[in-house]
């Protein structure tokens, strides 16, 4: 009696294999989706900072010298200073104004080297920024200069850049990178608006190809943009919309900010 | 040891061992895609599986699809090759149908009412494991699936957002609400989607190869499992005399042995099927032999119009009788 024709070595390879992706095809589907643990809320390692989104509301002034400890010491005499004179700021002055005075340089340059060292640091440059649009006015009125919210908007969009991509894992950054980019948003709109007939498109180009940038496309989040979605869901939603990708992001920041609308009030 | 080993020591082996490769590479690709259709990447990029919950459906459906086709014949798998083939075209039905569903919600019991009923209906194409209506249902329920996994990765919880005319065209807020209309509303976990959000552009890409390969590796195995049911008979056949197994070849050709109902039978019963074919086969033979020599064609005259070309193709026929056959053809 003849025996079975014996199979090939690879066909017998492959109907193992194929046997085995069979079994883990049907496995994998009982997998479940890792838990959403957001950063904020992961157990904490080392000091840091507490409550950081305290020191981006109106009652900044209260704790801004908490952050003194943070900052190295080559930026801590600058530091000082800038910070000093920021929120003694009274009389509410155009944002290009003292920005170009000799007080406002000062705070450029010490905005930039911040932005440029440890994660403390930025969120220290970010504090800056946010007291900077509180104590100027950078409303463009009826006249419609918009200038001064491009000029905040400037300053917010190099942070973003440098930290938006960074700070999406980030217990201390998450939350104020994603209040400055509502504040961007609302800044743009104001400027992509103030012409009294038709649009100003300029600052509404800029903002969507940064946009664009740090928080990927519609249905391609970037982490920051997942980051973002999670938190502002509307905000999120509405990048994705033709005619006013921005209204999501003001409409979350009036919810924050209600009153930094840049006339001041909220000082 | 049967008769069977003893009968495919003895035919060609190259033939047979074709058809077991393809039916281990129909098997794997059916595999791997059902593979890709059960995996959804997240925005962390991170692996989640799609539930059992549609690939339950999926293999209710293609039960019921393999016994409406297995109903009237008593075929059965034979031996490894051809039992490991029906598995993977079951399961490559399976996870191709539980891939097109809606992952959730009243879709998902709305589609798999639809495709049972077309799975219900006996295919035309004998081979076929599925009807025609059913496979482009099924293109046209994964594309739906598409389109809902692809709203759901933007957060818009509809199918389909249409703007009312002259009210979407002012640029009021408060008109918002009233702007448009939201058809098909549902929820992420209605969809199934991970907690982080679905990541679109990779996840169409595995359900897209995934339900690709599904497809591709239930034909490749289709057509295997056939050409190795095809081998068996082909042994059958060949354990008697050559020239003898020539002639029974030329009474039942090939390509009508899984119209006939050789497929899927046991050795002896398949000995006793070709026996009774072949005796009224060579009856009939010998039947028409007699009903053409008692006409006399050649006697006729030939027209050019249509009785004229067949009493010409009967008269070749009767000139080619007359010549000695070489009986292993």
């Amino acid at each position: 009696m003849a025996s079975a024709p014996k199979r090939p070595l690879v066909t017998r390879l492959v109907i193992v294999l194929a046997s085995a992706v069979f079994v883990f095809a049907l496995l994998v589907r009982g997998a479940r989706p890792a838990e959403l643990v957001r950063p904020e809320n992961a157990p904490k390692e080392g000091p840091s900072i507490e409550q950081p989104m305290q020191l981006l509301a109106r009652g900044a002034g209260l704790r801004v010298a908490e952050l003194d400890r943070w900052i190295g010491k080559e930026q801590l005499p600058e530091w000082k200073a800038v910070r000093g004179n920021l929120f003694a700021l009274e009389d509410c002055p155009s944002t290009m104004d003292w920005i170009e005075g000799a007080e406002g340089q000062r705070f450029e340059r010490c905005v930039a080297a911040l932005r440029t060292g440890t994660r403390e640091e930025a969120f220290a440059a970010l504090v800056l920024i946010f007291q900077l649009a509180r104590a100027t006015e950078w409303k463009p009125g009826l006249r419609g200069h918009t200038e001064h919210a491009e000029r905040l908007g400037a300053l917010l969009e190099g942070w973003l850049r440098d930290w938006s991509a960074r700070s999406a894992n980030d217990a201390l950054l998450v939350g104020p990178s994603l209040s400055a980019l509502l504040l961007y948003g609302r800044a743009l709109r104001l400027a992509w608006r103030a012409p009294l007939v038709g649009y100003n498109a300029g600052p509404y180009e800029r903002a969507r190809t940064l946009l664009d940038e740090i928080t990927g496309g519609s249905s391609h989040h970037s982490p920051f943009g997942e980051a973002l979605a999670a938190r502002h869901p509307r905000a999120a939603l509405g990048l994705g919309s033709e005619a006013d990708m921005l209204k999501g992001l003001e409409e979350e920041c009036a919810v924050l900010y209600p009153k930094l609308v840049g006339d001041c009030e909220d000082g | 040891m049967d008769a069977s080993h003893e009968l495919a020591a003895r035919r060609d082996v190259p033939s047979e061992r074709a058809a077991e490769w393809l039916i281990a590479l129909g098997a794997l690709m059916v595999a791997c895609g059902g593979l890709l259709l059960g995996v959804q990447v997240d925005a962390n990029r991170g692996f989640s599986g799609t539930g059992f919950a549609a690939f339950a459906l999926g293999a209710v459906v293609a039960l019921v699809s393999t016994i409406v086709r297995a109903r009237g014949t008593q075929g059965l798998p034979r031996d490894f090759p051809g039992a490991f083939g029906a598995l993977a075209a079951f399961f490559g039905l399976a996870f191709a149908t539980g891939g097109v569903f809606a992952p959730g919600g009243p879709w998902m019991l709305a589609e798999f009412a639809a495709l049972l009923v077309l799975a219900l209906r006996r295919p035309r194409e004998g081979s076929r494991w599925i009807g025609s209506g059913a496979l482009w249902l099924m293109v046209a329920l994964f594309l739906f699936r598409l389109w809902i996994t692809y709203q759901g990765s933007r957060n818009h919880w509809q199918v389909l957002s249409i703007p009312i005319p002259v009210l979407s065209w002012l640029p009021f807020d408060f008109l918002a609400p009233i702007q448009t209309i939201a058809l098909g509303s549902f929820t992420p976990f209605e969809l199934g989607l991970p907690p982080a959000g679905v990541d679109f552009p990779i996840t169409l890409g595995l359900w897209s190869g995934g339900f690709a390969l599904c497809a591709a590796g239930v034909f490749v195995v289709q057509l295997a499992v056939r050409e190795h049911e095809n081998d068996r008979v082909h042994d059958v056949i060949h354990t008697l005399p050559r020239p003898l197994a020539g002639l029974v070849e030329r009474l039942l050709p090939e390509d009508e042995w899984e119209a006939l109902g050789l497929h899927g039978q046991p050795t002896r019963l398949l000995c006793k099927r070709i026996e009774a074919l072949v005796r009224e086969r060579a009856q009939r033979q010998r039947e028409f032999a007699r009903a053409f020599e008692r006409a006399q064609l050649l006697a006729l005259r030939h027209n050019d119009d249509f009785s004229g070309a067949i009493q010409g193709a009967l008269a070749e026929l009767d000139a080619t009788a007359a010549k000695p056959k070489d009986p292993s053809g």
